[in-house]
C-alpha cells in the first residue's frame, strides 16, 4: 500500500476506484471495478443480489478492505493506516438498510454521539445541529424518543440525520428503503431527493427507479462482481446495452 | 397454498361480519368464590384429590414450622449472640464506628430510593410491607434488650425515612452528589471501621460477609469487563492470556482458590510484603468472580448486532469509543439479570470463609451453637444466619428487578 496522496484525476473527483478487487475466501466479490464519482454527483448502483454492489460501497469507507487496486476518496488513498481510515469515515456518511440506530440512546443522542466524540463539539453546539437536522428530515418532535418508539421510516430519517451531523462530503446509502413498509418509502426518498438537490455527493444502492430517474446522474449496473454497465438513468432504463441489464430491468420494471 | 387462499379469505371475511373468527372465552359475570374454587381446584377427581393432599401438606408443614418458631424454639442462643452474629468480635468500645456506618448507609440508601422511585403506595404493597415491617419490629423488640440499641435502631430508621423524604423533595438534582456518595461510600466505610487500632482482622459476623461481598463485586466488575474485552482483542498475546486466565480460574473450586490465597500466596509474595488474611481472601475471591463476570459480559457483547459496530465505525468512532459508547452500554444492560444473579452468589459464597476460620456469619452461628449452654439448639442458632443471608440476597434480587425496568426504556 502506498502512502496517502492526492488523486491525479483533478479536483472535481470525490471518489476514484481503479481496478478494485475483493475476495471472500475463494469467492471473488469484486472484479476489476474502475469508476469515479464527481463532486455533487448522485450515482445510483443497481444489480441483482450477490452482484457485489453492497461490497463495493462498503469498500469506499473501508467497512470492507479491498484486496487489489486502489481507492482514493476526497484526495486520500485508502490504506491500512487506521488514522486515515477514521478520518475518511468521518467525512463519509453511511445509511444502512437496517438503520442500525443505537437503541440505548435517544434520537438526539444518536445524532450527537459522533460529533461530540469524534469532532469534539461542545454538547450545546452538537444538540443545536441535531435539532436543525431533525427539522430538515421532518421529525423535530421525536428528538427525545428512543429508536424503538419510532416507525421504520422515522428511524431511517434519524439515521440520515445522524450521518449528516458529521457534515460529510459524501453520503453512501446501502438499500435505505428495502426494509421499509411501502407507505414509508416515500418519506425517506423525499429526504434523499432533497439532499441530492442540495449538491451532496451520493452513492445510492436502490431499486427505486423513480428516485434513480429523478435524482440520479448516473447508474452503475453490477453483475457477478463486475461493473457491467454505466449510463445516465434515462439511457439505462430505456435502452440498456447489455443483455444482463435488459434481463434485470425486465424483472424489476 | 396460494390456490386455497382466496377461498379462505372469503370465508374469513364473511365470518368477521357476524362474529370474531377467533373464539374468545366469554367474559361473563365474574365467578363467585365457590365457583372459582370448583373450577380451578376441583375440576376433576384427580385434581380434587391433589388439592386436598397438597393443602394438607401445606397445613401440616406450616403448623409445625409456626409451632417451632413461636412455641418450641428457644431463641436465646441468637438473642445472647446477636452482636456476634452482626459484627463478630468487633471491640465493644469501638462499636460506635459500626453505628456511624449504619446511619451513613441508612441515609444514603434512603436518599437514593427517594430520588429513584416516586412515592407509590399501592394497597398491595402496603399489604406486603406492613406485616413484614411489623414482624421485623416485633423480632427486634424480642431480641434486643437494650434501650440504647433500640434508640440507635430507631435513629437509623428515622435517618432512612428522612433520606427518602429529602430524596423525593430534591429529586434529580441529587443524582450527581449521590453517585459521588456511592463511589466514596466503600472507602469511607472501610476507613471508619478500621482506622486507629481496629484492624480488618477484627471484623466479623454479617459485617464481614457484606464487606467482602461488596469489595469483591466492586473490584471484579471492572476487572471482568476488561477480561471480556481482552478476550476479544485482536492481539493474540492479550486474548490468549485472558482466555487462559478465565478457563484456569473457572476450572478451580472457589474454596481451593481461597485456601491457595491463605497458604500459598504468601510464598509467592516478595519477603517483607504482607497483607492481612482477609485482603488475600478478597484478592483470590475477586479473581474468581472476575472470570465469571467476564463470561457474562462476553455473552452480552455477543448479543450486540454486528450492525451496531458497523454504524459506529462508519461514523468514524475509534474501536475504544465504539466499545465504550455503543457496545458495552448495550451489553451490560442485557446482562443485568445474570450479573445480579452472580453477585448474589458472590454474597452467599462469602460463607465459604467459614472454612478458613474467618468469623463470618455462618462460622459465628456454628460457634454459637456449639457453646455448652446452648447444646441442642443448633436449629435456633443456624436459622437466623440463613434468614439474614436470605434477606440480603432477596433485597439484591428485588433491586435488580427495579434496575431492569428502569434501564429497559428504549429496549428493542
Amino acid at each position: 500500500m502506498s502512502d496517502a496522496q492526492p488523486s491525479r484525476a483533478g479536483d472535481d473527483t470525490m471518489i476514484l476506484a481503479e481496478d478494485v478487487e475483493k475476495w471472500f475466501g475463494h469467492f471473488q466479490a469484486l472484479n476489476g471495478i474502475t469508476t469515479s464519482v464527481r463532486r455533487g454527483e448522485v450515482v445510483v448502483v443497481m444489480g441483482p443480489s450477490g452482484s457485489g454492489k453492497s461490497t463495493f460501497i462498503r469498500t469506499l469507507n473501508r467497512l470492507e478492505r479491498h484486496d487489489r487496486g486502489r481507492i482514493v476518496v476526497d484526495g486520500i488513498e485508502l490504506s491500512d493506516d487506521i488514522r486515515n481510515i477514521e478520518r475518511i469515515r468521518s467525512e463519509i456518511g453511511m445509511v444502512f438498510q437496517s438503520f442500525n440506530l443505537f437503541p440505548h440512546l435517544t434520537v438526539v443522542d444518536n445524532i450527537t454521539l459522533a460529533p461530540r466524540n469524534v469532532r469534539r463539539w461542545p454538547k450545546a453546539t452538537a444538540a443545536d445541529k441535531a435539532m436543525q437536522l431533525l427539522e430538515r428530515v421532518g421529525i423535530p418532535e421525536q428528538a427525545k424518543k428512543y429508536p424503538a418508539q419510532l416507525s421504520g421510516g422515522q428511524q431511517q430519517r434519524v439515521a440520515i440525520a445522524r450521518a449528516l451531523a458529521m457534515e460529510p462530503r459524501i453520503m453512501l446509502f446501502d438499500e435505505p428503503t428495502s426494509a421499509l413498509d411501502p407507505e414509508m418509502i416515500k418519506e425517506v426518498l423525499d429526504v434523499m431527493e432533497e439532499l441530492a438537490g442540495s449538491g451532496m455527493t451520493m452513492v445510492v444502492i436502490t431499486h427505486e427507479i423513480g428516485f434513480a430517474r429523478e435524482a440520479g446522474d448516473r447508474v452503475l449496473f453490477f453483475d457477478a462482481g463486475r461493473l457491467v454497465e454505466e449510463a445516465p438513468p434515462d439511457v439505462f432504463f430505456t435502452s440498456p446495452q447489455t443483455e444482463r441489464a435488459q434481463l434485470f430491468l425486465s424483472q424489476i420494471l | 397454498m396460494s390456490g386455497a387462499l382466496p377461498g379462505d379469505l372469503e370465508r374469513a371475511s364473511v365470518r368477521v361480519d357476524e362474529e370474531p373468527a377467533v373464539q374468545v372465552a366469554p367474559l361473563g359475570p365474574p365467578l363467585t368464590r365457590a365457583e372459582w374454587i370448583r373450577r380451578n381446584l376441583f375440576s376433576t377427581w384427580f385434581n380434587g384429590s391433589l388439592t386436598v393432599l397438597s393443602g394438607a401438606l401445606v397445613l401440616f408443614l406450616g403448623f409445625h414450622f409456626l409451632r417451632f418458631v413461636f412455641v418450641t424454639a428457644d431463641w436465646s442462643v441468637f438473642r445472647a449472640n446477636l452482636r456476634v452474629y452482626m459484627v463478630g468480635r468487633f471491640p465493644l468500645e469501638h462499636i460506635w464506628r459500626v453505628w456511624a456506618v449504619t446511619f451513613f448507609l441508612a441515609g444514603l440508601i434512603g436518599v437514593s430510593r427517594g430520588v429513584l422511585t416516586p412515592a407509590r403506595w399501592t394497597r398491595r404493597r402496603l399489604l406486603v410491607v406492613s406485616p413484614a415491617a411489623a414482624l421485623g419490629v416485633g423480632a427486634a423488640l424480642y431480641l434486643v434488650r437494650s434501650a440504647l440499641v433500640w434508640t440507635l435502631m430507631g435513629v437509623a430508621a428515622a435517618t432512612y425515612v428522612a433520606g427518602v423524604a429529602a430524596g423525593r423533595r430534591l429529586g434529580r438534582r441529587l443524582v450527581r452528589p449521590l453517585l459521588v456518595g456511592w463511589l466514596l461510600a466503600f472507602p469511607f466505610v472501610v476507613v471508619v471501621l478500621s482506622f486507629g487500632d481496629v484492624g480488618a482482622d477484627r471484623w466479623g459476623g454479617l459485617l464481614l460477609n457484606v464487606i467482602v461481598a461488596v469489595a469483591v463485586i466492586a473490584l471484579s466488575f471492572p476487572l471482568g469487563i476488561l477480561l471480556a474485552l481482552g478476550r476479544q482483542s485482536s492481539l493474540p498475546a492479550i486474548s490468549w492470556f485472558c482466555v487462559g486466565f478465565i478457563e484456569l480460574i473457572r476450572g478451580v473450586p472457589l474454596l481451593t482458590l481461597l485456601i491457595f490465597g491463605r497458604f500459598v500466596l504468601i510464598l509467592l509474595l516478595p519477603p517483607g510484603v504482607a497483607f492481612a488474611q482477609i485482603v488475600r481472601a478478597i484478592f483470590m475471591f475477586t479473581l474468581f468472580s472476575s472470570a465469571y463476570v467476564a463470561e457474562i459480559v462476553r455473552g452480552g457483547l455477543q448479543g450486540v448486532p454486528e450492525g451496531q459496530y458497523e454504524a459506529a465505525r462508519a461514523l468514524g468512532l475509534s474501536t475504544t469509543r465504539t466499545l465504550a459508547l455503543v457496545a458495552l452500554p448495550q451489553a451490560l444492560r442485557t446482562t443485568i439479570p445474570p450479573m445480579i444473579g452472580h453477585f448474589i452468589s458472590v454474597f452467599k459464597d462469602t460463607s465459604l470463609l467459614a472454612a478458613l476460620s474467618f468469623s463470618e456469619l455462618l462460622f459465628t452461628a456454628r460457634r454459637a451453637s456449639q457453646a455448652f449452654e446452648f447444646i441442642g439448639h443448633q436449629a435456633e442458632a443456624l436459622l437466623p444466619a440463613a434468614l439474614l443471608f436470605w434477606m440480603i440476597a432477596f433485597a439484591m434480587s428485588r433491586w435488580s428487578q427495579r434496575v431492569e425496568t428502569r434501564v429497559g426504556v428504549g429496549e428493542r
